[in-house]
Formats: C-alpha cells, structure tokens, sequence
C-alpha cells in the first residue's frame, strides 16, 4: 500500500467538507477499490520471507472504519447514518456498487433495501426529512442527521401511542395481547407490541446470528434500522453487543482484505491484503496472529487451524483430504488386499480357495503366487509353483502398484508421527517444568539460569510443526534436484530437533548440569538456524516459482 | 414470555375451530398445546382429491420466532415431501418463516403445496423423478397412494381393505415387473431396481434390460 494513497484517503475524511462542497463525483473517484481503508501494516519490522505482511485489528477499530463508511455514504447520498448502514449491508459493503445503483434510480434502491416501502406515500415528516437532506447543505454532520431522526421517530412513536385505532382494541398478531403497552412498526407501519420485537430480534440475533432484520410482517422487506433494533434492545445490552458484533462479522466477511480470527469468542479481525487474491497464495503462506493472545495464530489464506508453513494452503488442503481418505484405509488395504495382476483391481480375499477369478476381468489366477491360473493345471487348492516366470511377473506388477501406496504412507506415517509428538508436548512441558525445579533445588543455576529448557522445548514443538508440513510438502513435490534439496533440509532439521528432544529428556546428572546447560543451549540455537533454513529456503522457492508438484495443484498451472 | 407462547397457540387452536369455512382441522395430542395433530382435505382436482391428510405439529419452544415443525403423519406421493418419513420441503417451515404466519396459514400452505409441487426442489428424489419423467404416471401413483393411505376413493369403490398392490404403489407397469420376473429374480427386489432406475414412460426406452439386470445384481 503505498503511502501517498493512505495520506489521501486520511485527508479525505479529515477535510471532508471541502471535498464535498467542490464536487461529490471527486470522492468516487479516490477511492477506486472501496475496501481498500488504508489500514497502515508493520511497514517499518523487517519481515522475512516466510512471514506476512498484516496488522491485527480490535473491533473498536474496525467499527472506526465502518462509521467512516457510512458517513462517507451518509454525506453523499445525503440519508442518515442509520439508512446509509442498510444500504452499504445491502450492498455488503461494495460502496462503488451501492452509489452507481444510488445515482441511476435512489428510489428503487432504497425499496430493494428494505428502507421505505414501495410506491407508497411517504408520512409527510419522512419525506420532508429527506427533501431537505438532499437540498440542505450537503455538509450537515450525522450527529445532527440522526438527532433529527431520532427526534421524529420518537413524535412518530408518541403519536402512534396517543391514537390507536378507534374502532376495535388493538391486538399484537404475534402474541395475541390486546391493548399492550408499548408498540413499535419500521417504516412499513406493520405494528407489533414491543416484547414480541425484542422476543424477534433477540432470536435473530442469538439462534440465527443475522444482522439484517426485516420486519415481522409475512413478505415484508423492511429491515431494522441500528437504532431501533437499540432501542428494542434497551434492556438486553448483551444481545445488543452481539448484534454489533454480527454488523462487524458482515463487514469483514465482505472485505476480501479482511479475516476474523477463528478462536471462540475471539473479536479480533486481520487485515493482510497481500493474502487477499487467490493467485498470492501459490508464493506466500499467511499464518497470522490476531491482537487478542499469541496464542490466536490462524492461516489468512484457508481454513485449516494450524500452522502449515511451510507448504501453501492448495497444497495442505489437498494433503489433509488424501489423509482423511485414504490414511486407515490405505492401512486396511495394505494388510487385507492384493491387487488383480492384470487389471489391477484391488481385490479382498474373505474366504474360499486359492482360486480367484477377477469380478471385473475375469482374470484366472492363484491368490498365493499371483500368477495364472492356467499354469496351476490340476493342482488345485496348493500352490507350488511360487518361482515360475509368469508369477514373478505378475508379482512384480503388482509391488509396482503397491509402490505408490507404501509411497503415501512414508509420508503419511511420519507426518502423523510429528503430529502425535506435538500433541505430547503438554505432558512433556510438564514434565520439564518438574525438571526445571530439581536443577534449581540441586545446581546453583537460578530460576532464570534453568529457562534454557522451556526455550528448547518451545523450539522442539515449533520445529516439529515444520517438520510435519513437510512431509506433506515433500509427498507432493516432483522428484528432482529441488526436491532432493528440500529433503536435505529437512533431514538436517530433523536430526537436529530429535537430538534437541534426546538431551531435553536426558536424565539429570548434578555434575554435568553445566554441561548439559551448554550442550541444550547450543542445540537450540542450531534447530532454530535449521528451521529458519527449512522455511525461509520453501518460502523463497515459492515466490522464485522453483518448487514443482507432481500432481496439479490448485492455483498452480 | 412462555405465557405468550401458550396465549398464542391457545387463540389459535380456538381460532380454527370457529372457522368452519377452511375445512382445517386441529387437535391434540397427549393434552398438550404443544404437540398438535392438524388436518386437512385433500385439494380438488388433484390427485390428492378425496384424501384426508394428517400433519404432526410441533410447537417449538421459541414459537411463533421460530417456525412449527411438521411433517405429514399420513403417506403421500408428492415431490415435496418424503414418501418414507413424512418430511416436507417448504420455505415458509424454514427461512421464509415469519411470527405472524399461523398454524392454519401453515397448513393452507401445505395445502396448496399439494396443488402446486415443485419438483426442481425435490424433498423426495424418486418421486420427484417421477414426476418429471411422466406426470400421468405420477398422478396415477399419487391417486393411489391417496385411496390406500389417505382414505381417498378408488376405482373399485371402497378402499377399506383393499389389497395393497405394490406395483401400483411404486408406480410402475406390471408388464415391466413380471418381465423381470421371470427372469428369476424376487419381485420385492425388481420393484425396487425399477423404481430407483425410474423405469418409467419415456425412460423406459433409455434403459436397455442390462442396466437394470446390473442393477438387480447389485
């Protein structure tokens, strides 16, 4: 993001009268891309190359950026804020989108999106609202816009208290009570008495997680402008929160540039536009970390909850389906099948004799030898003829084919092994806690001194998360020199961290514990060189376009 | 607001039994408001004509914010509702629920529902296959199906006790059935390849008797 842009966009909030008053075209014009708010990135940290550029985002900030927004269209299209927050939801948030439609036709919009009522007169105080924001000065502030509108829904309320309908007693078709206390109706004048619209809107909000509610009238489009589902709300400020919450959860789920952090009940959102397009995920893997705890480290670019540096996400995702799919059944097939030595169907014997014939090529053969049939001439039920050409051809074709699935298991086995070890690591911090505090009880080494093993074992458990990808990595890359480069590094890093792993569970020794201490500290610093290796060499590969797959990859050609 | 919800469907329990002009009907089930039965006459002009469908209605505890369970209690051959369960497919029981839609609303919308099914919106596949490959035949299996279950009228008069023919009930030819047959295969199974294949009008020609021999043998 450059920074003359980021200045301009700043200006133009800051000295927003003037730009107005000289033309409202200019403004459309700034702002080329909508979502592009010029969120300031960690421009001035120094980042390598397998990390990503992106910034953390609190709610607070993120509605900052809303209320901007809707200022920006409120002023333009002259409607108060709460309209204009409709019409960019409506939009979901494509502020280009929603002023060309605006512009050409302000009426139809407006109807479409649930804010008037179609063709129908508008109460004169409505109307007489709206004529003047679009006349008035184009300058007047939303505070006023909105005071005012608050002002007149409030008198429309008073009014609708003081009049009811002579004729019969009023009854709330929702809840069947006649004469309630207190009614409410949106712009639609579909009247409802106020605990069924709380009952309404708290069950949208709570069971439906919706931040657009209509009204409760069969094929009604009129949705609830922020201040009345508020004002509904007054007694239950926490679904009022969750609403807001929804409101920032649809903002960010339309802003391609934006993601919210996928921890429970985590209210942080992650801007990292350079993740943002498809085709920048084939060179970089965004693992980000929210602002909330360092502990919220999620992938920008997909779905899977780990961090899967260093292979990018088409290739991860496409690792974790094969493993889904085919790890325990690969196993079963393994141990229980052998395939037809000419069609290579797989095929499980589960009774009978040696004697199999193909379900699908009718192929005759001997289960023991793999070899014809034919060549068994009578000697039914027993195999002797296990060194005949034919049978070690049909042998061999068939290990050929197993080749491919002991391939995947290779991979598929040490991968699940680092898994298993990453999932210890709880017992093992455990225990090297209880570690630490026998070396503080029997050595001089002070509490800080014996730290060395907690930062080893943080080591160990961040390397065997590389480790882990990449064999993923590696399952998928096309053989060759680079390949053989990749696993070298791999080799490197993983001999190391195993020898780490062996000195951190090493018994304890009074005498050596220096020694030891030496030994950890060292180790540690060369995995942590290792693992730099391993990432920064994948992920400089992949903005070099090096790395080659042996089976197509999604985004890559 | 549980009294609400109670106030609710109490009036609108009361409100169907004074209105005799709808022709529904609703009553209870184990003497609670909650778990009601509705029903309704099958529409005129329909192969549903004559039946009397009977609808399981459950009243969930955010009623009316959220919509009423139902499903129909008596078998039907419709597009839109499950020939084996009795589930329905509508909007209205799902996202286009709205508070002030009503229990009756509901079922003169299932009701009209009969009138007007939407096949490319199937619930139940088969029949919706059915019906898109040869409506005469539905229709027949539909008019059936409502003289067996629905207590609708048949061509032989009365349906009491009738014989259910299970070629009829499947909605296929007897002719195709005894073909394969006497092939040697169980009538149950034939019955069953056939409909799954939708071995019906037009497909008929489409499928060669190898497929449904594979299917058999499946």
């Amino acid at each position: 993001m450059s920074s003359d842009y980021e200045n301009s966009d700043n200006e133009y909030f800051e000295d927003d009268d003037e730009i107005m008053d000289e033309d409202d075209g200019s403004a459309s014009d700034m702002e080329v891309d909508g979502f592009d708010n010029g969120y300031k990135t960690i421009g001035n940290k120094r980042l390598k190359s397998y990390e990503v550029d992106y910034e953390p985002l609190s709610q607070k900030q993120i509605e900052d950026t809303m209320k901007n927004e809707i200022d920006y269209i409120s002023g333009l299209c002259g409607v108060d804020a709460d309209v204009a927050s409709l019409l960019l939801r409506y939009f979901d948030w494509n502020r280009e989108k929603l002023v060309d439609k605006y512009m050409d036709n302000a009426d139809g919009v407006k109807t479409n999106a649930g804010v008037s009522p179609p063709e129908k007169p508008e109460p004169s105080t409505a109307s007489s609202s709206q004529i003047e924001s679009h006349t008035g000065p184009r300058r007047s502030t939303r505070r006023a816009n909105s005071s005012e509108a608050q002002k007149q829904s409030k008198t429309k309320a008073i009014i609708e208290r003081i009049s009811p309908p002579v004729e019969e007693p009023y009854m709330c078709p929702i809840c069947c009570d006649y004469n309630p206390t207190d009614t409410r109706s949106l712009a639609c004048e579909h009247k409802f008495c106020s605990s069924c619209w709380s009952e309404y809107i708290k069950n949208k909000v709570r069971n439906e997680a919706e931040q657009w509610i209509t009204c409760m009238a069969e094929d009604c489009n009129i949705a609830a402008p922020n201040q009345f589902v508020q004002d509904v709300l007054a007694e239950d400020p926490a679904v009022w929160n969750r609403f807001k919450e929804l409101l920032v959860r649809h903002y960010v789920a339309s802003n391609k540039n934006l993601k919210y952090c996928p921890y429970p009940s985590c209210t942080y959102t992650v801007s990292c536009p350079s993740a943002s397009s498809k085709s920048s995920l084939t060179t970089i893997v965004p693992i980000v970390t929210c602002g909330a705890s360092p502990t919220h480290k999620f992938c920008f670019g997909c779905n899977i909850d780990d961090d899967h540096r260093p292979v990018v996400c088409a290739a991860a995702k496409l690792w974790l389906q094969k493993c889904q799919d085919d790890s325990e059944t690969a196993n079963w097939i393994k141990t229980n099948t052998k395939e037809c030595s000419k069609c290579q169907s797989t095929i499980e014997k589960n009774g009978g004799c040696n004697h199999m014939t193909c379900k699908k090529c009718k192929y005759e053969f001997c289960w023991v030898c793999m070899g014809p049939w034919s060549e068994h001439g009578t000697a039914w039920y027993s195999c002797n003829r296990y060194d005949e050409k034919a049978s070690i051809e049909a042998r061999d074709a068939q290990s050929r084919s197993r080749a491919s699935l002991e391939r995947y298991l290779h991979y598929y086995n040490r991968w699940a092994n680092h898994e298993q070890s990453a999932k210890l690591s709880v017992e093992l911090y455990a225990k090297t806690e209880k570690k630490m505090e026998e070396m503080q009880m029997t050595s001089v080494l002070t509490w800080i001194e014996v730290q060395f093993m907690k930062k080893a074992l943080d080591e160990v458990s961040k390397c065997r998360m590389t480790l882990k990808w990449t064999y993923a990595m590696a399952y998928y890359l096309e053989s060759g020199n680079e390949k053989e480069l990749f696993e070298d590094n791999q080799r490197d890093l993983e001999r190391a961290v195993e020898e780490l792993s062996e000195l951190i569970e090493s018994p304890l020794d009074t005498d050596t514990i220096t020694d030891l201490r030496q030994k950890v500290t060292d180790k540690t610093v060369y995995v942590q060189k290792r693992n730099e290796i391993v990432l920064e060499d994948t992920a400089q590969g992949f903005q070099d376009g090096r790395w080659k797959w042996n089976c197509s990859v999604d985004g890559f050609d | 607001m549980a009294d609400a919800r109670l106030r609710r469907v109490n009036k609108e329990i009361a409100d169907c039994k004074n209105d005799k002009s709808s022709h529904i009907n609703i009553e209870l089930i184990d003497n609670s408001p909650f778990h009601l039965k509705g029903s309704f006459k099958g529409p005129e002009d329909t192969p549903y004509a004559g039946g009397h469908f009977d609808v399981d209605i459950v009243i969930p505890e955010s009623y009316p914010f959220q919509p009423v369970k139902m499903k129909f209690l008596t078998k039907i051959y419709h597009p839109n509702v499950s020939s084996a369960s009795g589930a329905i497919c509508l909007d209205i029981l799902k996202d286009a629920w709205s508070p002030v839609l009503t229990l009756k609303s509901t079922l003169i919308s299932l009701q009209s529902l009969l009138c007007s099914p939407e096949p490319n919106d199937p619930q139940d596949a088969e029949v919706a296959k059915h019906y898109l490959t040869s409506k005469a035949s539905f229709e027949e299996t539909a008019r059936y199906w409502t003289m067996v279950y629905a207590g609708g009228p048949g061509k032989t008069g009365s349906a009491a006790g009738q014989k259910q023919d299970e070629v009829a009930m499947a909605g296929l030819e007897k002719a195709h059935v005894d073909q394969f047959e006497s092939l040697g295969f169980e009538r149950g199974k034939v019955i069953d390849a056939l409909r799954r294949l939708n071995y019906r009008g037009a497909n008929v020609a489409k499928i060669n008797d190898d497929r449904v021999v594979e299917e058999l043998l499946k």
